[in-house]
């Protein structure tokens, strides 16, 4: 770990959420450097969703900070929007919008420096369709897909229109809430490879997953057990104990 | 679901006691000049003029009511204020408004401009923008906020501004539904313009009227079979548009370019504003004449006394039970009757032309012929209206009879059951819930629809309304447009409930 918090592409200190018995997320730090992929581990209710959420400025923590490229969230509206247009969420449910084509579903992560007469455009008429098939092919795809409606598209399509389209935000914090839960062991494992191989430099990669045997190819782990960080190392060093003790063993 | 057609025993036993006398002669010659129309080139070219002014009026109130929709229905979406400012309390407060002008049936509207404003084609125009925009507004809203916000959340959370963001994730799904919904209010205007001209507002409706009262038989079909053409033409273009816009993309988008169905639509609403400017005028519609406002007669001279002394608890209750009678009439006999005819195929075409009749034919007309045979009052009334609004829900039971799964209907067939026992418990069966909850929609609209039959004499707030309004009692007016505003949205209010729980169990 090269970049220190100043030059983190993602910087959490100290990030408590309150919950309803216990705090959903308690006193956890996290920082991401260019071009690091970071798997988030945990069981299911450990906080994973939560601290994703923080990170993507959906839910403001009741304590702590949060810095994007070494910048608190932006006060001014136009500013938090182009602060948000650098954050790419990798939705498990995708969110694209069903009645339109790839090619418009690629283009409407441009809205936050579009606009809204762009975004009516955008309706009409084919629009920068250069760089949108430029997406289509990074994520293996055809570009003749552009004028296909996402409806006709096959589920390993739609998860690959889902990743094309963070290329066409460029956004250089990508997050990843469980993306691979719903997909069949061969796709889980290309989609991974295909998203691992965006996530360099300036970009990086949060992902939380329930795999460990798809750890191979991040350069860290980040496993969080009762909303508290518990592992925060190298893929390697989680071993079969520690695993053990995340998914259902004993408390440390 | 079979229940409501219980209600024609009742009315069997009762009708015979209200028959009077003579009229059975004049209702047989009616019947034989549906085959015999008048093909009189001096006839039918004054029915098709006033077809022309009719169909005017309700372009151009129809394309009015969706701009005005469009506008107010975005204004009180709950999801658009809450994207935009982060709370949703203007959107119920605009809502609560809007209740009102759609209370108001567009008959009362126009004629309460015509003694506004004077007899003037934007009369009828405005008469039915008002409530349809209202409505729009309200069907409208209902399906912005109905629609799944989660691609909204996610273009939110990419840094879209709201306005982009609400444009792009929910315009294109709200889309379908506002198509046909839209189509729908065409037709709808088309059936409230011919009425409008019933009550002296211009158009077909006046001549049908007019034939009707000199017993010109022969030229009153020629009028009906016209104006059924139109409306099919109408229909069928709409059902058209609608194919060619939202089939299923799988099937018809995937060979198209992107954003071509879009562009499509746009001309055809761009291709709206030269017809409806050139409709405008040559119906010597203008804007403002409407703002030259007529002195109110006896206006400031109330007298509350009179109208408290009406008799209201008879007034309202002849409304509700011309409501319920109605209601129960078109609710029930539209499956027994498709039941029926069930197991021939020209039986049940015989049906559809009559329930398409019985959609375009004017209630008051109705109204008017039946009090050849049978007495005025609230049977004669609901007779009227039931008959207009079988057709409107027949139609209804008919389509989603053939949208339903034919799976059931056949399995029952194979195994022996007779063709109408087979649909009973094949399809009628699962469409029961929503059938309802469709007719429980309907009878608030023909509570605000009740009072169209006036005419027909004593049949409560209608009729009382009518007199009040020829004799420009202006204060009894006021109370009773109030009531029936207060009426109307206790019973939306009930029927909504109604609604919710028939589909909720469903």
């Amino acid at each position: 770990m090269a970049a220190g918090p100043p030059t983190a592409v993602l910087a959490l200190r100290g990030i408590r959420v309150p919950g309803r018995e216990r705090p959903r997320v308690e006193d956890v730090d996290l920082s991401l450097a260019p071009g690091e992929r970071v798997a988030l581990l945990g069981a299911s209710g450990a906080g994973k969703s939560t601290l994703l959420a923080v990170a993507n400025g959906l839910l403001a923590p009741a304590a702590g900070t949060v810095l994007w490229e070494g910048r608190p969230p932006a006060r001014s509206r136009r500013g938090r929007r182009l602060q948000q247009a650098r954050i790419g969420t990798l939705w498990q449910d995708l969110r694209l919008i069903e009645e339109l084509t790839v090619q418009q579903n690629l283009n409407a992560a441009r809205l936050a420096r579009w606009g809204w007469p762009k975004a009516l455009l955008n309706l009409l008429l084919p629009l920068e369709t250069e760089a949108c098939a430029a997406a289509l092919r990074a994520m293996d795809l055809d570009p003749a897909l552009l004028d296909q409606p996402v409806t006709a598209l096959s589920g390993g399509q739609r998860q690959r229109v889902a990743m094309a389209r963070l290329l066409r935000q460029e956004a250089t914090l990508l997050l990843a809430d469980e993306p691979l839960a719903s997909l069949d062991p061969r796709l889980a494992s290309e989609l991974l490879a295909l998203l691992l191989a965006q996530a360099k430099a300036p970009r990086a990669l949060l992902l939380s997953l329930h795999r460990p045997d798809l750890l191979a190819g991040f350069d860290r782990a980040v496993a969080l057990k009762g909303g508290r960080v518990v592992f925060d190392g190298p893929v390697d060093q989680l071993d079969e104990a520690r695993l053990a003790d995340l998914y259902g063993g004993a408390p440390p | 679901m079979l229940l409501p057609a219980l209600v024609p025993v009742p009315l069997a036993v009762l009708l015979p006691g209200l028959t009077h006398g003579g009229g059975w002669d004049l209702i047989g010659s009616f019947a034989a000049a549906a085959v015999t129309p008048s093909l009189d080139p001096l006839v039918l070219g004054s029915l098709v003029r006033g077809l022309g002014v009719t169909a005017g009026m309700a372009l151009l109130g129809w394309a009015a009511s969706l701009v005005l929709g469009l506008l107010l229905g975005v204004a009180s979406s709950r999801t658009v204020w809450r994207t935009l400012t982060g709370t949703a309390l203007p959107a119920s407060l605009i809502r609560r408004l809007l209740a009102i002008p759609r209370s108001i049936h567009e008959l009362i509207w126009g004629l309460l401009l015509l003694q506004l404003v004077g007899l003037q084609p934007a009369v009828a125009v405005l008469a039915i923008a008002l409530p349809f925009g209202a409505l729009v507004a309200r069907v409208l809203s209902d399906l912005l906020d109905a629609l799944s916000t989660a691609s909204l959340e996610a273009l939110r959370a990419s840094g879209a501004p709201a306005p982009a963001a609400l444009l792009t994730a929910l315009g294109p799904a709200l889309l379908p539904g506002v198509l046909s919904y839209g189509g729908y209010r065409l037709e709808c205007a088309l059936r409230s313009a011919t009425l409008l001209g019933v009550f002296g507002l211009g158009g077909l409706g006046t001549d049908l009227k007019l034939s009707l009262q000199s017993l010109e038989f022969h030229e009153l079909w020629s009028g009906l079979w016209l104006l059924l053409a139109v409306m099919l033409a109408l229909e069928g273009s709409v059902s058209l548009l609608r194919r060619r816009w939202l089939a299923p993309g799988r099937f018809v988008l995937a060979r198209r370019g992107v954003g071509e169905r879009s562009r499509e639509m746009l001309l055809a609403t761009a291709a709206l504003l030269p017809l409806c400017a050139l409709v405008g005028h040559r119906l010597g519609v203008d804007p403002s004449a409407l703002l030259a406002w007529q002195p109110l007669p006896g206006l400031g001279q109330g007298d509350w006394a009179t109208t408290l002394a009406l008799p209201w608890p008879r007034l309202v209750g002849g409304t509700l039970l011309l409501t319920v009678l109605a209601a129960t009439l078109a609710v029930g006999l539209a499956p027994l009757l498709l039941l029926l005819v069930a197991p021939r195929a020209w039986a049940r075409r015989g049906l559809q032309l009559v329930w398409a009749l019985a959609r375009l034919w004017p209630p008051p007309l109705s109204a008017l012929l039946l009090l050849f045979v049978l007495q005025p009052g609230v049977v004669t009334a609901a007779l009227a209206l039931g008959f207009h609004n079988l057709g409107v829900l027949g139609r209804l039971l008919l389509e989603s009879t053939d949208d339903a799964d034919p799976a059931a209907e056949e399995a029952l067939a194979c195994g022996g059951s007779g063709p109408r026992l087979a649909l009973l418990y094949g399809r009628f069966s699962g469409l029961a819930r929503p059938y309802l909850a469709y007719g429980a929609y309907r009878a608030d609209v023909i509570l605000r629809e009740s009072v169209v039959v006036g005419l027909a004499g004593a049949t409560g707030l209608g009729s009382q309304l009518l007199e009040s309004l020829s004799s420009f009692a202006w204060d009894q007016l006021l109370a009773l447009v109030a009531a029936y505003a207060v009426l109307t949205l206790l019973g939306e209010d009930l029927s909504d409930r109604a609604r919710r729980r028939w589909l909720a169990v469903a």
